[in-house]
């Protein structure tokens, strides 16, 4: 159960099954004992009646009447049976309706007694009866006992309940429906900000949007807002970051060059060419370390969308006025809309560092392409970017030791190396990685593939 | 050649524009980009060396304002951010060429030097026109594959001359070019340079390669054999 509402959602229905089922108890026994009550009351008047109707016979014994007022004792099977016994359990008289049947003897109360008794009769139709036992003064003054004993089949009764109940489940049912129903949907209307949160969260990741719009309830403002907050300041310190970087390449790299500038004032001897080497190495090391990626996919809330098609115009622009003498055919394939998620440094790093690399060792013709990765759709996607030329190539051994180490390939040329061992680690640092092929133009052919952020998702 | 060095380290600044100078150039320095700025639109300037990193206005903002202006003369970038943001920033600025620090003079130089040669149209680092071929990685001048032997002021005016062979240059224009700023002007010096080139050049008067045009200024007359 991962989901707030799913949760809500089965806490409530448990609650409901809870109170309906003890509502539902405590109205279907309510509603049981009136129903019972009301039994005996008819019963009592039956009895009262038959007490009334009662005669003392011939034989001086008590009897009743051959037709009685009351249609249903006439019935036979009518459900409503009434006897007459004397003491020593003797039928003296039994109604019509209980014709072949055996109603139980029960227990006999104490004279001037009523007792209430549920039984049944021999088929199992269960009963309600009373009976009452009295001293009967015949015109003698005698006083005889004889018990009364009538009795109802509780099979309607019964019915009665079971219907009841049928109705009581069923609009319980159809409340607790109801307002499941209705609860879910006053959910969803109560979730809608949290969704709205996520959502937004999830266009940040993809670049669509900066950062959280400021229209939620009172209660998340302030997540929206610490939200803004630390998606500012990641970007700020990412800006830092590189702010100090630069500086700090200025400031390192101005005092080599000025220290180199001095050195070469003087003669040219072997201390002056040792100390040059030692200038070159500092510089490298430099530049390595501060061209590395400013952004990764670990930073995903602080990736923008970088025009991919304008950048590398730029960059080819800039490239065209660096080699003009070599004048290049730039051959550029990029598919319309491509957008890339990350820094637009560390994407200029790649193209530059691939295009630069390409001119330099090209004859004539340079070719770059950029296109989704494959699988991915959308401004998220992937980015497989392949820069070739018709240069000599680079060959295999070289190649699998400049993947290896980011090693100079080749150290006369600086910047082969250093150039294509940064873009490893920017590739690197966006999940991509790096392969060294042979182009069909006969040159180098270097592929660079970034997968999808989503892919890459580690939360 | 008239170059324009912006750079607010003083080591490098100093450095860069003696060694310029001890290869022709006449050097203005400008230590920071207000300065540099002001040179940069004030000056005649044939080339620009601007740092990036500039104290008061930055390199990109001189940059976009000197092309803002119109000056069409080309900027190398020095740049310590050598990250291709950077270089890409510097270059759609209007730069024409970067070169990152630490850098060999050298390396300079010969941007610097292909820098003005196709400034001037000319796409190899040997122009040639007719029988007159000047290298300019060697600083050497032929005519009809003779080597001619050019003091550095003269090689310097037929360098000047050549690069934009086929338009008129004034002998001011000359002069504020061809001299550093403290030099002392007088304009009946080119004459005698002129003079002296085209006797080296053209001894029996054959080919004429220096035209005059009275009261304008001097053209490179020959027809250049390639162009950029």
């Amino acid at each position: 159960m991962r989901s707030l509402s799913s949760r809500l959602l089965v806490s409530v229905s448990v609650l409901l099954l809870v109170f309906f089922g003890a509502t539902i108890a405590v109205l279907d026994t309510a509603f049981s004992e009136a129903g019972e009550q009301a039994r005996r009351d008819i019963l009592d008047g039956h009895l009262v009646a038959l007490l009334a109707a009662a005669e003392p016979d011939d034989n001086g014994d008590l009897m009743l009447p051959d037709r009685l007022r009351e249609p249903r004792f006439e019935n036979i099977g009518s459900g409503l049976y009434a006897e007459l016994r004397d003491t020593n359990s003797e039928v003296l008289w039994r109604s019509r309706s209980a014709l072949g049947l055996e109603i139980p003897k029960g227990i006999t109360p104490d004279p001037g007694n009523h007792l209430f008794a549920r039984e049944s009769l021999e088929d199992g139709t269960p009963l309600l009866s009373l009976s009452l036992t009295v001293q009967w003064e015949f015109a003698d003054e005698e006083f005889r006992p004889y018990v009364f004993k009538v009795a109802e089949s509780l099979d309607s009764f019964n019915a009665q309940v079971a219907g009841f109940r049928r109705q009581l489940f069923g609009w319980f049912a159809a409340v607790a429906l109801t307002m499941l129903l209705a609860f879910s949907m006053l959910l969803r209307g109560l979730l809608k900000p949290l969704r709205q949160i996520e959502t937004e969260i999830t266009e940040i990741e993809e670049g669509k949007r900066a950062s959280l719009s400021g229209r939620f309830p009172t209660e998340l403002t302030g997540v929206a807002r610490n939200m803004n907050l630390l998606i500012d300041s990641e970007r700020a310190r990412s800006d830092r970051y590189r702010y100090t970087l630069d500086n700090l390449a200025h400031s390192l790299k101005t005092p080599l060059a000025a220290m180199r500038a001095l050195l070469n004032d003087g003669q040219s001897g072997g201390f002056s060419g040792r100390f040059n080497e030692q200038i070159d190495r500092m510089d490298e090391i430099v530049r390595y370390q501060l061209r590395k990626p400013a952004a990764s996919v670990a930073d995903k809330l602080v990736l923008k969308p970088v025009a991919v098609e304008t950048e590398i115009a730029r960059l080819v622009d800039g490239l065209r006025k660096v080699y003009r003498d070599k004048s290049p055919r730039f051959e550029v394939s990029i598919a319309s809309g491509m957008q890339f998620r990350g820094d637009t440094g560390d994407f200029l790093e790649l193209a530059g560092n691939l295009l630069d690399n390409a001119c330099k060792w090209c004859e004539k013709r340079v070719r770059i392409s950029i296109v989704p990765s494959v699988g991915a759709s959308g401004v998220a996607s992937g980015m497989v970017l392949t820069v070739s030329d018709d240069g000599p190539g680079i060959p295999k051994d070289a190649a699998d030791a400049l993947l290896q180490r980011g090693m100079r390939l080749d150290e006369s040329t600086p910047g082969h190396g250093i150039g294509l061992a940064v873009v490893k680690d920017i590739a690197r640092s966006y999940g991509g990685q790096l392969s060294i092929n042979t182009s069909d133009l006969g040159g180098a052919e270097i592929m660079v593939s970034i997968p999808p952020i989503a892919n890459t998702r580690t939360l | 050649m008239r170059l324009l060095v912006i750079e607010d380290d003083a080591t490098l600044r100093e450095s860069l524009a003696r060694k310029l100078g001890e290869s022709g150039f006449a050097v203005e320095q400008a230590a920071d980009g207000k300065e540099g700025l002001y040179f940069a639109l004030e000056y005649p300037v044939d080339l620009a060396i601007i740092d990036l990193g500039l104290p008061e206005v930055s390199g990109l903002d001189i940059i976009r304002k000197v092309r803002e202006q119109g000056k069409a003369y080309p900027i190398l970038i020095l740049t310590a951010r050598d990250r291709w943001e950077d270089k890409v920033d510097g270059l759609s600025a209007g730069a024409d060429d970067y070169v990152v620090k630490p850098f060999h003079f050298e390396e300079v130089s010969a941007r610097v030097n292909a820098l003005l040669r196709r400034s001037g149209g000319w796409a190899s680092s040997v122009l040639t026109a007719g029988p007159v071929a000047l290298d300019t990685s060697r600083q050497e001048l032929t005519v009809n594959e003779t080597v001619i032997d050019l003091t550095s002021f003269e090689y310097k005016v037929i360098e000047y001359l050549m690069l934009r062979a086929g338009q008129v240059i004034s002998k001011s224009e000359l002069t504020d070019r061809l001299y550093d700023q403290d030099f002392e002007r007088d304009s009946n010096v080119i004459e005698v340079f002129i003079g002296r080139l085209r006797k080296k050049m053209d001894p029996d008067n054959s080919i004429k390669p220096i035209e005059t045009l009275r009261g304008r200024g001097y053209r490179f007359a020959l027809e250049r054999n390639q162009s950029g």
